[in-house]
């Protein structure tokens, strides 16, 4: 029989005594061993990426990038622990999808707690699409109001991409090309679930494959009988089809 | 502009009542023989249209005389001189009237002007347009009347709409929750700092309640209960922030609406120093200079950061509270370099009176 493993525990708050406090907490927790803290989002996405840590205790409003996009842009699941002092809106969504979090200022019970859940969890993390993971994956898609910012993973970076800045958005099989300055960022995810996330009064889906940014939007041209065509300020050309057309005449 | 003149609706009904009058007049002259009917009309309505208009302007002569600054002796010579110059008009207007259409077009004066009707034209324009000095008079004061409910019923809704801003500053649960977790935190190994902190964290809510209740209240009072708000979000970003409040003494003692410079500083923390890596320093400097308060706050913003929605909503809600209750007179500008954000508000000086 083999000891149980210790667990790897990171720290994400960008506030000094959030983390102190947390820190603190563990004490009593001999198996768990903190390995890295981080007081910014950027950062964490660099020490997950780096430190593979089995728990990440994650605040949610944090400079650079919220806990979310920390989670969209590392990709990971599960072993996470939010923690926030007040979003009602993430608080819904995690009652609505059943994942743990910790409220500000929390007891050590209520600590102690949540960390035996998540230690359960990680010794059944064998199991593949444990309930939490789902939740979050949840979560993570459905980030709820609009997407205000495009996370691409490159490598050991993360891009940081402010929607106003994309000019239009192309469905390349499993990836999306986002058009940004002259750049094309590619970045796997369906354009179907990208629309649902941004904001329909500035963004419309004018093509099967094409999504453009109405404010880059310079004239609507006409190549043939029956079709259209969209160019964008850089000059580019994006294909409208019939039912893209219907809307954009609607909007415009 | 007048406000007949501003309206074409009114200005329709103004004219034809003119125009009915007109034919009054016209109806008069044909019963004293003066012109058969075809020379009265061609008379009194193109007189009625033109004397319509002059009387308008003595809206502009009563404008240019605001009631509550008047000197007599100018207003009453103003009046006289305006209301005989009218009345030439009238008697010039009718003469020439007459002669043009009449004795060139028609062949014969429209009506008998024998001298004695002279002075009759005359000492009528005259009257008719101290007349309408008077009813302007009254018009106006009216106006004013009205104008000063309505501006007071204005500033008492946004007067309201203050208040409601300041209690959500006093209960922004944010700023609540993290401030007590953070004690929760020193508890463990500084209680001497965490008591200090639910002083603290105690002070700035009484105060905000004591001051919200109030329409002005001095920088001074306003610069501690920021200094309780900087101590207590000290505590939480640590080294990250500092700040430096430079407040003359003369600012110091000047009034301003509550809550002006602590929703500044809130900003300058939320999306100005936590964005930056190694924090940086507020500066806020206020002074008095040529019979204006500046009020100034300077702080980093991350290079690469996009203003994030939300941003520019607390700037645009003190700039409106600030243009309701000063007006024209308060100014409120600010810019975003690369790496700061500066804010400068400009009040009026406003001085307790010496009780």
């Amino acid at each position: 029989m083999t000891l149980p493993s210790r667990l790897r525990a990171l720290v994400v708050d960008d506030e000094d005594l959030a983390r102190h406090l947390i820190r603190e907490y563990l004490q009593a927790h001999a198996d768990v061993e903190v390995v890295g803290e981080c007081e910014n989002g950027l950062d964490a996405v660099k020490q997950i990426g780096v430190l593979n840590p089995d728990l990440v205790f994650l605040d949610i409003q944090m400079p650079r990038l919220t806990g979310l996009e920390v989670l969209e842009a590392t990709g990971r699941r599960s072993g996470v622990i939010f923690t926030t002092a007040y979003d009602e809106h993430a608080i819904k969504a995690f009652e609505l999808h059943a994942v743990d979090y910790l409220l500000k200022p929390f007891s050590r019970a209520r600590f102690d707690d949540a960390l035996a859940r998540a230690r359960t969890l990680h010794a059944a993390a064998a199991a593949p699409g444990a309930s939490q993971a789902q939740g979050v994956e949840a979560l993570v898609a459905r980030r709820g109001a609009t997407l205000e910012r495009i996370l691409i993973r490159d490598r050991e970076q993360v891009h940081v991409i402010p929607v106003e800045q994309v000019e239009c958005i192309e469905a390349q099989g499993d990836y999306l090309a986002i058009e940004v300055d002259g750049k094309c960022h590619l970045k796997p995810q369906r354009i179907s679930e990208i629309e649902e996330q941004l904001d329909p009064t500035r963004f419309l889906r004018v093509h099967r494959s094409f999504i453009i940014n109405l404010a880059h939007l310079q004239a609507i041209e006409r190549p043939g009988p029956d079709r259209h065509a969209a160019r964008l300020r850089s000059g580019k050309r994006v294909p409208i089809s019939r039912s893209g057309y219907e809307k954009l005449r609607e909007l415009v | 502009m007048h406000p007949i003149l501003a309206d074409a609706r009114k200005l329709l009904f103004y004219e034809l009542a003119w125009l009915a009058a007109g034919v009054g007049f016209a109806a008069l002259l044909r019963l004293d023989e003066q012109a058969d009917w075809v020379g009265a009309l061609c008379f009194t309505l193109p007189l009625a249209l033109v004397w319509s208009f002059d009387v308008l302007s003595a809206y502009y002569v009563c404008r240019s005389q605001p009631y509550r600054q008047r000197r007599w002796p100018v207003t009453l010579s103003l009046f006289g001189g305006a209301s005989l110059l009218s009345g030439l008009v009238f008697l010039g207007a009718g003469e020439a009237l007459n002669y043009l259409g009449g004795d060139i077009v028609r062949g014969k004066a429209f009506v008998d002007m024998p001298s004695a009707a002279w002075v009759m034209y005359f000492l009528g324009g005259f009257a008719l347009y101290l007349l309408s000095l008077l009813g302007h008079d009254v018009l106006i004061a009216f106006e004013t009347v009205q104008d000063a409910a309505r501006r007071e019923a204005e500033s008492r809704v946004l007067a309201r709409d203050a208040e409601l801003q300041m209690l959500r500053t006093q209960i922004n649960p944010h700023f609540l929750f993290n401030s007590l977790n953070s004690i929760s935190a020193l508890t463990g190994f500084d209680p001497a700092a965490a008591r200090e902190m639910t002083v603290d964290l105690a002070q700035f809510f009484r105060r905000t309640l004591a001051l919200a209740e109030r329409e002005r209240i001095t920088l001074g009072e306003e610069v501690t209960l920021s200094e309780h708000f900087l101590a207590i979000e000290k505590r939480r970003f640590g080294k990250k922030l500092a700040a430096q409040l430079r407040v003359s003494p003369e600012a110091a003692q000047c009034l301003l609406p509550p809550m002006t410079l602590q929703p500044l500083l809130e900003n300058a923390i939320k999306h100005g120093i936590r964005q930056v890596d190694g924090g940086g320093t507020i500066e806020v400097d206020a002074l008095v200079r040529d019979g204006w308060l500046h009020i100034a706050v300077v702080n980093p913003v991350a290079r690469d950061d996009t203003p994030a929605s939300g941003h520019g909503v607390g700037l645009k809600n003190i700039r409106e509270r600030l243009a309701v209750l000063y007006g024209q007179r308060a100014r409120i500008a600010w810019q975003r370099s690369e790496t700061q954000f500066a804010i400068e508000i400009n009040l009026p000086v406003d001085k307790e009176a010496g009780t």
